[in-house]
């Protein structure tokens, strides 16, 4: 084996490594058209195995291009808030625009949980549940302590046991709404392209 | 000359722009360089810097054909070739011919419509070289 299959093997097998969360058809279909593409590459005499795979990116960066492609293509039509959730934390690790947007799937996800769960915790533990109001205070929450049997508090409790279809009403609305914005916010995913430029200008990084 | 302007604030702020340009036009640019049939992937590179100048990094390509192929605009083949390896050779599917004639049309009323706008920017501008 020369020196230069064993500099292709070794970029392979760090690109295979890298390709998680595709099936192994998929991995393979991936490594061997960039094996082609090296080896195409390598027809040319004046072109360097070195030079070929300084072009093609360092192995992770090429295996996360592929990994969010897939991942944010898969969550642009999933209605699972996990799969949004890893789509947006991945978008996340490319800049403040997908950070802001997994801190909205965040704060959306988890205000529609927190709601379902209050209806849930409303039948357990109804006098500590519910939408509270006071002095400075309007609240939906679960209260340590039995507030609604102290006369002498001025925070009361408004709705009782309408908390529970509120709650399931607020929850899955919170989730929905979350689920189509994200759904919206993802299609406009603009892809990191690491170079491109002119023919008659020199190279640039594009992000 | 463009490399000695690199690093002032100014040509870096151009040259994310136009980069940022560039990017908005690359899937509908890969899309048009299958117009006229199957392509391998250092071919698209090939073709899109001859007929557009546009240059992408190799590890670039690759991602965004599975992608279009996820999405279902292009299809792909393994064909042998006489190279002596076979290559994974890409064309479009009825939905991306679709998707690339709407891209097509919708860049070129766009193009249109802002070089009405632009027009006496250049003409300004040519009017000062001629003086």
């Amino acid at each position: 084996m020369t020196t230069s299959d064993k500099q292709m093997n070794d970029y392979l097998a760090r690109l295979r490594a890298a390709l998680t969360g595709m099936t192994l058809a998929e991995r393979e279909d991936i490594v061997e058209e960039i094996r082609m593409h090296i080896r195409e590459r390598c027809g040319d005499p004046r072109t360097s195995v070195e030079a070929i795979l300084a072009g093609l990116g360092p192995a992770d960066e090429l295996a996360q291009q592929y990994r969010t492609g897939l991942l944010v293509q898969k969550a642009q039509h999933s209605i699972s808030p996990l799969v949004l959730l890893r789509a947006t934390l991945r978008w996340a690790t490319t800049g403040v625009e997908g950070f802001l947007v997994f801190v909205i799937a965040l704060c959306g996800y988890g205000m529609g949980v927190s709601f379902l769960f209050l209806a849930l915790l409303k039948p357990f533990f109804p006098r500590n549940t519910g939408l509270w109001a006071g002095p400075g205070e309007f609240s939906f929450s679960f209260r340590m302590g039995a507030t609604m049997t102290n006369p002498a508090s001025p925070v009361r409790e408004l709705l009782g046991w309408w908390l529970i279809p509120v709650c399931l009403v607020l929850g899955s609305l919170s989730l929905a709404g979350t689920t189509k914005l994200i759904q919206f916010l993802l299609r406009r995913f603009r892809w990191k392209v690491p170079f491109v430029t002119t023919t008659n200008a020199p190279a640039m990084m594009a992000m | 000359m463009a490399q000695l302007r690199f690093g002032t604030p100014e040509v870096e702020t151009t040259d994310k722009w136009e980069a940022q340009m560039r990017k908005g036009c690359l899937e509908m640019a890969v899309l048009a360089s299958l117009w006229h049939g199957r392509l391998y992937g250092l071919e698209i590179l090939r073709v899109l810097e001859r007929d557009s100048r546009l240059v992408l990094s190799e590890g670039t390509i690759y991602p965004i054909l599975n992608r279009l192929r996820a999405e279902g605009l292009v299809q792909s083949q393994w064909v042998e070739a006489e190279a002596g390896h076979p290559r994974k050779y890409y064309e479009l599917t009825q939905n991306g011919r679709e998707r690339a004639t709407r891209m097509a049309e919708t860049w070129t009323e766009f193009s249109a419509g802002l070089g009405f706008l632009i027009e006496p920017v250049l003409k300004d501008k040519e009017t000062e070289r001629a003086l």
